[in-house]
């Protein structure tokens, strides 16, 4: 550092401080991610990093973060009866590996008696950076991503941008962004936690009924419930109710469900004081009406 | 009579035949029986006979864009008018929502885009779309000669808003109506639908 403690006796030490302290304050407002915000219709597309640096060897969170004009909205990775999912196509520097998104925990919206499922207001769609261990401190990083969205009120329109992101590599502890701290907290918030919660599936009719016996089983008001793979509910609301011990998800089942699949993910939700929590729990999906091997 | 045992027994029937039944492949396709772009009725019943496929169409959906700007929905209409197949295309908009089309508009678009389906089926109410349970635009149905359904679901297999995934992607209308034409069972009866939302009214 040229700024040392050496020159503050003097006089002129004064003034060389001060230029030393402004100097400082634009190294440090330089260094932090350098990405631009990409203003399309109705939607506010950005991408953020939690820390200011990336770390050799270690994954490090990043993500899209969508800003949706009100009554606008994205979807999940299932969209529900009509739409999309946003997806993001990285071209990461050799070495480096971005993962898949990470959904957050979808809302559910009534499009005139269709349902869609995705996002509204602010959403960060989390990943996870995969930074190879002979990354050299001192160097840049540039990651750039091409991001497709279907953004819809009742009427849709496709939107995309190329975006960017530029993140310096530096050792062990990385800072964390002070910008972006809030939104990476809330996207952990509102990621579906793991559960212990075992599932059992049958179907009834035209019902695909599922139930979920464990620990901390939330009460039945106010849940929703969503599969994760498309055509396996209807995607109406799904009648949830208690049972004794278990938790009833009782869904009408696709008309376009063709076979039982291994398993079906399931993710409930349940209004929180802030916005939603929820849960996911992996159903072994047993066809009770295949012939058995 | 008095009207409550009437309202009682409408109730009833309403209670005990579902809203909307289902459409199945294997089974009758809903009948219906509505209005075209020319002020014609246009029943199912009455093509007995022919295969018909149903289009579902809202103009300003930019997954019908992209099939109608690449031109891939006016060609396979008119491969199917050549095969004697009957192509309806219907609009469920309700009036006031995106891409409601009054007869005089869906005229003017059908000569737009150079559609070449036989009708445009002016379904504002939704009583057609409900009864195929249609969900999307575009959502497709191929029904066979003897009145039975054998594909419902996309236009085609890559659900997206781009034109370059066309020509990458299986037309699944087409397969069918060349695997009925040639006499063989349809290979792939059903599919996601992919699109916007039909824009119901209730």
């Amino acid at each position: 550092m040229m700024c040392t403690a050496s020159f503050m006796t003097t006089h002129v030490g004064k003034i060389r401080r001060l230029a030393c302290a402004f100097v400082l304050i634009a190294a440090a407002q330089a260094v932090p991610a350098i990405a631009e915000a990409v203003q399309t219709e109705h939607v506010n597309a950005e991408l953020i990093s939690e820390h200011l640096s990336l770390v050799p060897g270690q994954s490090m969170q990043v993500g899209l973060l969508l800003r949706h004009e009100p009554h606008w909205h994205t979807y999940w990775m299932n969209p529900g009866d009509s739409g999309l999912p946003t997806a993001i196509e990285w071209n990461p520097p050799a070495g480096f590996k971005v993962q898949d998104i990470v959904w957050p925990l979808p809302k559910r919206f009534d499009v005139g008696g269709l349902y869609n499922f995705g996002y509204d207001g602010e959403v960060l769609l989390p990943m996870a950076v995969d930074v190879p261990a002979d990354a050299k401190p001192g160097s840049k990083v540039h990651l750039t991503a091409n991001a497709k969205w279907l953004v819809c009120r009742e009427e849709c329109i496709p939107g995309k941008a190329s975006l960017v992101l530029d993140l310096p590599v530096a050792p062990a502890p990385a800072k964390a962004d002070p910008n972006w701290t809030m939104q990476f907290a809330r996207a952990r918030l509102a990621q579906p936690q793991a559960t212990a919660w075992k599932a059992d599936v049958r179907m009834n009719g035209e019902r695909i009924v599922i139930a979920l016996r464990g620990p901390g089983l939330p009460p039945a008001d106010g849940l929703d419930a969503f599969a994760a793979e498309k055509k396996l509910f209807d995607n109406k609301p799904p009648t949830i109710r208690r049972e004794g011990d278990a938790l009833i998800v009782d869904s009408g089942k696709s008309e376009y469900f063709q076979s039982a699949p291994a398993k079906l993910d399931l993710v409930v939700t349940a209004p929180a004081p802030a916005g939603v929590r929820g849960w996911r729990v992996q159903v072994p999906f047993v066809d009770a009406s295949a012939p058995t091997p | 009579m008095k009207p409550r045992p009437l309202i009682l027994s409408a109730a009833l029937a309403l209670l005990v035949s579902p809203a909307f039944a289902n459409p199945v492949i294997g089974q009758p396709a809903p009948d219906f029986s509505v209005t075209d772009a020319a002020g014609k009725t246009q029943a199912l019943s009455a093509y007995k006979g022919k295969t018909v496929v149903l289009e579902w169409n809202n103009p300003e959906c930019p997954f019908v864009r992209k099939h109608y700007g690449a031109t891939n929905m006016q060609k396979q209409q008119a491969e199917a008018a050549a095969q004697g197949v009957v192509w309806l295309t219907v609009n469920s908009g309700a009036e006031g929502k995106q891409g409601h089309l009054d007869a005089a508009a869906a005229t003017s678009y059908v000569a737009k885009v150079e559609g070449k389906e036989a009708a445009y089926l002016l379904d504002a109410d939704g009583k057609v779309g409900h009864s195929y349970d249609a969900k999307t635009t575009p959502h497709m149905y191929v029904i066979d000669k003897t009145g039975t359904l054998r594909y419902m679901g996309g236009i085609d297999s890559i659900a997206s808003t781009d034109k370059d995934d066309i020509p990458k992607a299986t037309q699944y209308v087409r397969q069918a109506l060349g695997e009925l034409a040639a006499g063989k069972p349809v290979s792939v009866t059903m599919s996601e639908p992919y699109g916007c939302s039909v824009k119901y009214g209730s």
